[in-house]
C-alpha cells in the first residue's frame, strides 16, 4: 500500500543474558529474554500512532529497532518505503528520532551550535544550515535562548530544543519516545499542540512511544497497545474502547496478561 | 564531503575551549615538563657513558629526550583517542544521536578524533618549538620531509591500534588491555627516555616488534642528524609493513564490534 509509510512484520528483538557472575556456577549460561515479540505494525502517512504501554513493555526497544539503532533478531519492516535492515542510511535519512533524553546534546555548547554540528551530520549544506536553524529555532519558540549554552536550559527547552533538531532536515517521519517526560502540564501542552499543528497538519507521520494514557488519547489517532514485548490491541482510540475509557480498557489487558502466567 | 567531519572539529574545538582552564594548563605543563628534562639534561650533560650511547643522534641527551616525550605524545592520541572519544560520546548520551543522522559510524569514530590529533599536532609543535628558542636544541640541519612521512606511518600504525581498542570498548564497555599493555611496553621499550640499546639484548630484540622504536630513531635521525630517505628507509619500510598488516585487521574488527553492538542493543551504554 502505497500510503503505509511504517510497517512491520513479526519484528522480534531477544536479548542475550550472560548469567554472568549472580551465577558463579555457570557463569556461561545465556539466558534469552525477548523485548519485542512478532510485533505488526501499520502506520500511515500522515498518522499520529500511539504506543503505549507500561515501564518496561518493550517501547523503547522497538522504537529504536524502527530507527536502527538496534538490529532485530528476527522479522522486517520497511520505513519509507525502505527495508529497516538493508537500506539502513535511506531510512536515517527519512527520519528523525525524537527523544526525552536530555544527555543527547552537548551540554557545554549553546542551543545554536548543537543544531549546527547536527545539521551537518544530517548532510545539509551549510548555508542551507543558515536559514534553516533560526526557521526550527523559531518553530520550536527558543530562539531567545539559541545562544545560550545548553546546560542552562530548562528541561522544557531542552525538549524543545530536541524537537527543533528533528525538524531540521524536515523528515517524513517522525519517531517520539516519551517525549513529555518529565515536563509540566503547560510544557506537555505546548509539545501535544505541536504535533498536531507542526508535524500532522503537514502530512507527517508521527510514532509516539507513551505510558501515559492521557496523552495517547489525546493527542494518537490510532493508538497500540504494548504489554511484555507483545502488542496486545491496535485501532482507533474511540474504536478499540468503545464506551470504556481507555484506561479501564488497558487495565483489563494488563490483568488479562498477568493471569495468563 | 568534508562537511561532516569539519563540523566535528568545529564542535570538538568550541568544548575544548570552553574549558578554558584546562586548555592554558596543558600547555603549562608542557612548559614545565620541558624544564624538567632540561635541568636533566644539564645533570647527565657531559657523562662519557651518557653521550657514547646517544653518540648516534648527537651525543645531547636533553634533544633526544626532547623528541621522545614530545612524539610520544602521538602514541598516546592513536592509541586512546578513538576508544575515548566514543566512550565519552556514550557517556554524554550523543553517540545515539549520531548514529540516527545518515552518517556512518566509521566516519563518525575518525572525526571524532581529527580534533585529538590536531590539539597533540599543536602541542608537539610546542614542545619542539620550546626547545629549540630556549633551551638550545638544535634544529638547524632537520629534513622536515623524512620526519613528516615517519610522523604519518606513525599516526597510522598507533590509530590501527587505538581502532582495535575502541572496538573492545564499543563491545565490553571498558577495560581495554591491548591499549594498556601496548603503551606500557611502548614506552619501556621503544627508546622513549633512553636509547635501546642499553637494554639486555633479549629486550631490544622485543623492542623491534613495536612500532614506536622505528618511529622514534626516525625521527630523531632527520631532526636531529639531518638524515634523509636513504638513512631512515628501514625504519619507515617496518612502519609501513607494520601498518599494512594491523590497518586491514582493524577496520575488520571494528566492522565485528559495531554489529555486535547493535545486536545487543548496547551502543548508547557505558
Ligand atoms: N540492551 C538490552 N539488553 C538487555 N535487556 C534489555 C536491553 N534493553 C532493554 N532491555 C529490556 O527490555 C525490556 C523492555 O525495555 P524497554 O524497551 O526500555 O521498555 P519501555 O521503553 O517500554 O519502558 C526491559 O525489561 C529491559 O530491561
Ligand atoms: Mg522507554
Amino acid at each position: 500500500m502505497e500510503n503505509t509509510v511504517i510497517q512491520t512484520n513479526k519484528l522480534t528483538k531477544q536479548f542475550i543474558k550472560w548469567r554472568g557472575l549472580s551465577s558463579p556456577r555457570h557463569p556461561f549460561e545465556k539466558k534469552i529474554f525477548t523485548a519485542v515479540r512478532d510485533v505488526n505494525i501499520e502506520v500511515r502517512r500522515g498518522e499520529i500512532f500511539g504506543l503505549l504501554g507500561p515501564n518496561g513493555a518493550g517501547k523503547t526497544t522497538l522504537t529504536k529497532m524502527m530507527c536502527t539503532l538496534i538490529l532485530p533478531s528476527s522479522g522486517s519492516a520497511t520505513i519509507a518505503g525502505y527495508d529497516l535492515v538493508r537500506q539502513q542510511e535511506k531510512v536515517k535519512a527519512s527520519i528523525a528520532l525524537v527523544s526525552s533524553e536530555e544527555r543527547s546534546f552537548y551540554w557545554r555548547l549553546t542551543g545554536r551550535q548543537n543544531l549546527e554540528f547536527f545539521a551537518a551530520l544530517r548532510g545539509i549544506s551549510r548555508e542551507k544550515a543558515a536559514r534553516r536553524i533560526p526557521e526550527v529555532l523559531d518553530q520550536v519558540g527558543i530562539t531567545e535562548a539559541a545562544n545560550r549554552r545548553f546546560q542552562e536550559y530548562s528541561t522544557g527547552m531542552k525538549q524543545r530544543l530536541g524537537l527543533a533538531r528533528g525538524l531540521l532536515a524536515d523528515p517524513e517521519i517522525f519517531f517520539m519516545d516519551e517525549p513529555t517526560k518529565g515536563l509540566d502540564p503547560l510544557a506537555t501542552k505546548h509539545i501535544h499542540d505541536f504535533i498536531r499543528e507542526n508535524l500532522a497538519a503537514r502530512g507527517k507521520t508521527v510514532f509516539l512511544a507513551t505510558h501515559h494514557l492521557a496523552e495517547a488519547e489525546h493527542v494518537c489517532d490510532r493508538v497500540g497497545i504494548m504489554y511484555d514485548g507483545e502488542m496486545k490491541a491496535h485501532g482507533q482510540v474511540d474504536e478499540l474502547v468503545g464506551d470504556f475509557t481507555l484506561a479501564d480498557y488497558f487495565h483489563d489487558i494488563i490483568s488479562e496478561s498477568t493471569v495468563e502466567h | 564531503m568534508l562537511r561532516k567531519p569539519l563540523a566535528f572539529l568545529k564542535k570538538d574545538f568550541l568544548m575544548e575551549i570552553s574549558y578554558r582552564f584546562s586548555f592554558v594548563l596543558q600547555f603549562a605543563s608542557i612548559f614545565f615538563s620541558v624544564v624538567l628534562f632540561y635541568f636533566v639534561g644539564q645533570l647527565l650533560g657531559e657523562a662519557p657513558s651518557v653521550q657514547r650511547s646517544i653518540s648516534e643522534y648527537g651525543g645531547d641527551y636533553f634533544s633526544f629526550v626532547l623528541i621522545g616525550i614530545a612524539f610520544q605524545n602521538f602514541l598516546s592520541v592513536g592509541l586512546g583517542s578513538f576508544s575515548n572519544n566514543i566512550r565519552a560520546e556514550q557517556m554524554i548520551g550523543t553517540l545515539e544521536a549520531m548514529l540516527v543522522s545518515p552518517t556512518r559510524l566509521p566516519t563518525i569514530v575518525l572525526s571524532s578524533s581529527q580534533w585529538s590529533f590536531a590539539f597533540t599536532s599543536i602541542r608537539v609543535g610546542a614542545y619542539l618549538l620550546l626547545g629549540g628558542l630556549f633551551f638550545g636544541v638544535s634544529f638547524g640541519g632537520a629534513r622536515v620531509l623524512p620526519a613528516l612521512t615517519a610522523l604519518v606511518l606513525t599516526v597510522v600504525a598507533f590509530s590501527s591500534l587505538g581502532i582495535i581498542s575502541a572496538s573492545f570498548i564499543m563491545i565490553f564497555k571498558k577495560g581495554d588491555p591491548i591499549a594498556w599493555a601496548i603503551s606500557t611496553s611502548s614506552t619501556l621499550l621503544g627508546g622513549v627516555y633512553y636509547p635501546i640499546t642499553i637494554l639486555p639484548d633479549w629486550l631490544q630484540i622485543a623492542s623491534y616488534a613495536f612500532p614506536i622504536t622505528y618511529a622514534l630513531r626516525a625521527i630523531r635521525l632527520s631532526l636531529l642528524q639531518g638524515q634523509g630517505f636513504s638513512q631512515v628507509g628501514g625504519d619507515l619500510g617496518a612502519l609501513v609493513i607494520f601498518s599494512a598488516i594491523t590497518l586491514p585487521i582493524s577496520l575488520l574488527i571494528f566492522r565485528f564490534a559495531v554489529r555486535r553492538a547493535k545486536r545487543d542493543g548496547s551502543l548508547a551504554y557505558y
